[in-house]
């Protein structure tokens, strides 16, 4: 008997370590990136061009890669702002759509309804740079060539097909009665959509800003193609410049250091919606 | 029935609805007297949750018009109408507190802080949840959530009371139990009530008046002892019971004689008797045949099966013709699987219909 259970604890005690095991080795592929980009970020610029083990610097840590990298462009702020500017408008434009759309797929009858839908799915078929020139055309007739809020438009247009497919799943998942319920209690349109409804569909949300959100930051060809002047340019194409180096000769702290602040609103956000998000996919994956 | 019927509540006048070209509910002509309880049953598909959505505004109209207290709704909002409504599936807001699911109908009206409060704490007493006031619907059980949506329906204080089956998502055990305060809370508020249900339990219990609906129609509206004692056609007379009503074909021999499988029966005198010799159906309740081992006359039948449910034993029988009848006995008398026996039907208990399913009174 005693033996039995001590034996019992014993296995438990492997498993214990396996799993673990597995998870921090695991955990340490996804995690070791990340500090090397930051741990690099920090060696002063003689430290800079040596090879890069070990990743940590050596001498000290300093912040001349980030003096470098304000160097560039106009700096790192007004692109970073300019970045951020472009990246929130298509998330707040993306969500306010793709939820009036999803709701209207999922709850209306109206004629052409699937066809529609499914004209909207196929746009997603259509490689975006195929299209650029015309996007281009477009945008300089309407006057918005080289403006941040046509770029911002752009980026909607291509999150669109997703999200609206994302939030009408959303919705109907959300059980009729609900809405009825509310209805008789005397909810209606906004005020129907903002009290009931979307604290309902909050998964659906997150997952499309989410989305919307690490598209816009990461978007390089449509931001350098559209963009012609220094002071718009966005951290993409920002940080190609810094990687394209000065006379030949290229920067890797500065490098590390851009990557460094582009990593960080990516990881805000995804913490900040993580929660929703798992449940977002999941929603996703069964409906 | 604590308040006594005087005027009437809802009334529906030629209401249809038709989806497309099809039409589901042919005009139905009906009046719920103030306070009443009134049961709306039928088959699956017999449109007896649409007409309740109907009332509700939830379901448009097509044709006809709908009356709560003498105001035409018809094209009313759902929540302009007085009325309330649980569901079967509960439909609370997930991501409100108990206390927040029963008040959002106030704040939505804009009632002042002080009445939500004094109302939510009413309705959560008379429900027992007071308890339960600051968790959320998915902390619930499921009868719990039941209450939490008949008490999002109390705190409106409507006029009517809408419930689409609300016990069928609950375990017997429990619809048991819900059915009695169900039928408390009746008596304590007094409202009219429309209750939809496909179960002829609930419907029996609860109502003042059964409405019993077939393909978008009114078969019979009736106490639940008229509907049961007097059927008006052969569809209520074998939906209402529980082992159905036994429907036997036979032919018309006489004034007030059936011939069924050979013998002839009694059956109480028409006033309009059909011409003699036409087929006719001839209904008994289980309970009201007899057995009798001892008995020299009566019908022949052998047994097939019987099942023993202690207080009382359903024995299933063939007829010389056939037929099938189920007989309901409480006598304790030795009867063994393929034995004959007879049995007699009183006179004053077999209801008579004729070819088309009518009553023949």
């Amino acid at each position: 008997m005693k033996t039995r259970s001590k034996r019992r604890a014993r296995r438990a005690f492997w498993n214990g370590i396996a799993y673990h095991g597995v998870g921090l080795g695991t955990a340490f592929f996804f995690l070791a990136p990340f500090f090397v980009t930051i741990l690099a970020s920090f060696r002063p610029s003689a430290e800079s061009g040596r090879p890069p083990l070990p990743p940590w610097p050596v001498t000290g840590f300093s912040f001349d890669a980030y003096h470098t990298l304000d160097g560039f462009g106009s700096g790192i702020w007004q692109h970073t702002i300019n970045s951020l500017i472009v990246s929130l408008g298509t998330v707040v434009l993306t969500v306010a759509i793709s939820v009036l759309a999803g709701y209207g797929f999922s709850r209306y009858r109206f004629p052409l309804k699937n066809v529609l839908f499914v004209l909207i799915i196929a746009t997603l078929m259509i490689p975006f740079q195929s299209i650029l020139t015309p996007l281009f055309i477009i945008l300089a007739k309407l006057g918005l060539n080289n403006s941040l809020f046509g770029l911002m438009l752009i980026y909607v247009t291509l999150q669109l097909p997703f999200s609206v497919f994302m939030m009408r799943n959303a919705f109907d998942a959300v059980p009729k009665e609900i809405e009825e319920a509310a209805r008789i209690d005397g909810a209606r349109d906004i005020k129907l959509l903002v009290r009931v409804l979307l604290p309902l569909v909050m998964p659906g949300v997150a997952t499309v800003s989410i989305f919307a959100f690490l598209n816009a930051w990461n978007e390089f060809l449509a931001a350098l193609v559209l963009l012609s002047s220094n002071g718009n340019y966005t951290l993409p194409v920002l940080m190609t410049a810094v990687r394209a180096g000065r006379l030949g000769a290229i920067d890797w702290g500065a490098v590390q250091a851009g990557v460094t602040v582009m990593i960080i609103p990516c990881l805000f956000v995804f913490l900040l919606l993580q929660r929703y998000y798992m449940r977002g996919l999941m929603a996703g994956a069964v409906k | 029935m604590t308040t006594v019927p005087t005027a009437a509540s809802v009334v529906l006048a030629d209401i249809r609805k038709s989806f497309g070209s099809l039409e589901v509910i042919h005009g139905i002509d009906l009046s719920v007297t103030e306070g009443e309880f009134v049961v709306f049953v039928g088959p699956s598909g017999c449109g007896k949750s649409t007409l309740l959505r109907m009332i509700a505004g939830l379901e448009e109209v097509t044709e006809g018009e709908i009356t709560i207290k003498g105001r035409d709704v018809t094209d009313l909002d759902p929540s302009e109408r007085g009325i309330a409504m649980v569901f079967q599936s509960y439909a609370l807001y997930p991501h409100m507190s108990v206390r927040e699911n029963l008040a959002f109908s106030l704040k939505m009206s804009r009632t002042s802080v002080a009445e939500i409060d004094r109302r939510v704490t009413q309705a959560s007493a008379v429900l027992k949840i007071d308890h339960l006031l600051d968790r959320r619907p998915g902390q619930l059980s499921g009868g719990q959530r039941q209450r939490v949506a008949i008490g999002r329906a109390i705190v409106r204080k409507p006029d009517v009371f809408l419930f689409d089956e609300p016990l069928s998502n609950l375990d017997a055990e429990l619809r048991v139990t819900m059915r009695i305060e169900l039928a408390r809370l009746h008596r304590e508020l007094g409202n009219t009530m429309i209750y939809v249900t496909h179960d002829q339990t609930e419907a029996m219990t609860l109502a003042d008046r059964i409405v019993i609906l077939r393909d978008g129609r009114i078969e019979q509206v009736g106490t639940p002892r008229q509907i049961y004692e007097d059927p008006a056609n052969t569809f209520v007379a074998g939906f209402i019971g529980s082992p159905r009503m036994n429907l036997l074909r036979g032919r018309w021999v006489g004034p007030g004689r059936v011939r069924v499988s050979g013998v002839e029966i009694d059956v109480s005198m028409p006033v309009a008797a059909p011409p003699e010799g036409s087929e006719v159906e001839y209904g008994i309740r289980p309970e009201h045949v007899e057995v009798d081992r001892d008995a020299r006359s009566g019908m022949p039948a052998t047994v097939e099966f019987s099942e023993y449910l202690g207080g009382t034993r359903y024995i299933y029988t063939r007829l010389a013709d056939g037929q099938n009848l189920t007989v309901e006995d409480r006598t304790n008398i030795a009867i063994e699987n393929g034995q004959s026996i007879l049995l007699s039907m009183p006179a004053g208990k077999g209801l008579a219909f004729n070819g088309s399913g009518g009553r023949i009174r």
